[in-house]
């Protein structure tokens, strides 16, 4: 459950450290955004040296929530943080590598690329 | 941890419905839905001479409705000259199920689930098997439009989610539409599947049809994602046509 003011760690090694959710994209007046959903967010704070920088706005699919992901089978998933990996505009992620779990249902949303380069996928 | 299933009785005479609980220790296996079903076959037809034809009893599969089947949501408890003897019972019923898992776990190990579409292990050679056919067909067809360094990997023992990777390089996006549009294409005409991924020419356009993944990358996305060096463990597969060396610009 993501919305406009929520914080996010990265979950990529594009160089920025923590992302603040702005909008989510989808219908005009969404109100939370789930795993999978891309969101618009502001870098909060980024390391020095890389192509990001604090204050840059950014694209970003969520790839770990705190709230449960349920699936159809029953299982459900609740990971410790929310996270999120940054893209670009074609969606193409910026970070050449993906840090910790993610959910396999990112390949489903056609972010088979994010999938690609994850080392764990549940 | 106590289980408890629901008993109903529909009495066939007078239409009256008789509702019971029991409460039933130790622990659960998906045998235990079975078990039962003799005892209260058996119940059914002795214990209440009132009450006979229609007589059936459920258990809820699903483990977490048990848990939540209190007695308060049953209209009429099992208030019942016969139910000492009822629950008596099936205290025995409990005892005996706990020896009869002992013994199942002591023969089969503590086996929580079990798939019933166990393939056969020859299934899964011919399946991949097939889609090593499809996948080094597909690297002929990207090597027919003159993509760079087509590589082909066996990644099935280290991500569960496919079985081929084809990594191949193009030089310019129009080269990156054709090669993609000529894999759609046969793959289609040939063997009926549609790829999901990217549906325009990327700088890494990514084909996916479940068991083979292909991806196309411009020369610089290529060295900047680098997956080869990510899947180093993978076994590279020989391909029987001529390859172009890496492009060295």
């Amino acid at each position: 459950m993501i919305q406009p003011q929520t914080h996010l760690n990265v979950a990529d090694n594009s160089g920025a450290q923590e992302l603040m959710c702005i909008r989510i994209i989808g219908a005009s007046n969404r109100r939370y955004a789930h795993i999978g959903d891309v969101i618009v967010a502001v870098i909060k704070d980024a390391l020095p040296n890389t192509p990001l920088e604090k204050s840059e706005v950014i694209r970003a699919v969520i790839v770990r929530t705190c709230k449960e992901l349920k699936r159809d089978n029953g299982m459900i998933i609740r990971y410790d943080d929310n996270a999120a990996v940054v893209i670009d505009q074609e969606g193409n992620p910026k970070g050449t590598r993906i840090f910790g779990a993610i959910a396999r249902e990112l390949r489903q949303l056609n972010f088979t690329k994010i999938v690609s380069l994850a080392p764990e996928v549940f | 941890m106590a289980v408890s299933a629901t008993l109903s009785l529909a009495g066939a005479g007078n239409g009256a419905i008789f509702y019971g609980e029991f409460e039933q220790v130790g622990r659960v296996n998906s045998k235990l839905c079975k078990r039962p079903t003799k005892h209260f076959d058996w119940f059914c037809l002795n214990g209440h001479q009132i009450l006979h034809a229609n007589c059936y009893w459920q258990i809820p599969r699903n483990g977490g409705k048990l848990q939540n089947f209190k007695s308060r949501d049953l209209p009429l408890p099992l208030a019942y000259g016969k139910g000492a003897k009822v629950m008596t019972y099936l205290q025995n019923v409990s005892e005996d199920t706990d020896d009869m898992f002992d013994d199942l776990f002591r023969k089969y190990g503590k086996v929580v689930f079990r798939s019933n579409e166990q393939k056969p292990p020859t299934a899964e050679v011919d399946d991949d098997a097939e889609s090593l056919s499809f996948a080094v067909e597909m690297a002929k067809v990207a090597s027919d439009v003159k993509a760079g360094d087509i590589k082909v990997l066996f990644v099935k023992p280290l991500v569960y989610w496919t079985r081929f990777f084809i990594i191949v390089t193009a030089f310019s996006r129009p080269q990156i539409d054709a090669i993609g549009s000529r894999i759609r294409d046969l793959a289609e005409k040939k063997y009926g599947k549609v790829p999901s991924g990217d549906t325009k020419p990327n700088s890494w356009t990514l084909l996916d049809f479940g068991d083979v993944v292909i991806h196309i990358f411009l020369p610089p996305q290529r060295a900047f994602y680098n997956l080869e060096e990510f899947y180093g463990n993978a076994t590279l597969i020989e391909l029987p046509f001529e390859n172009q060396p890496p492009f060295r610009g």
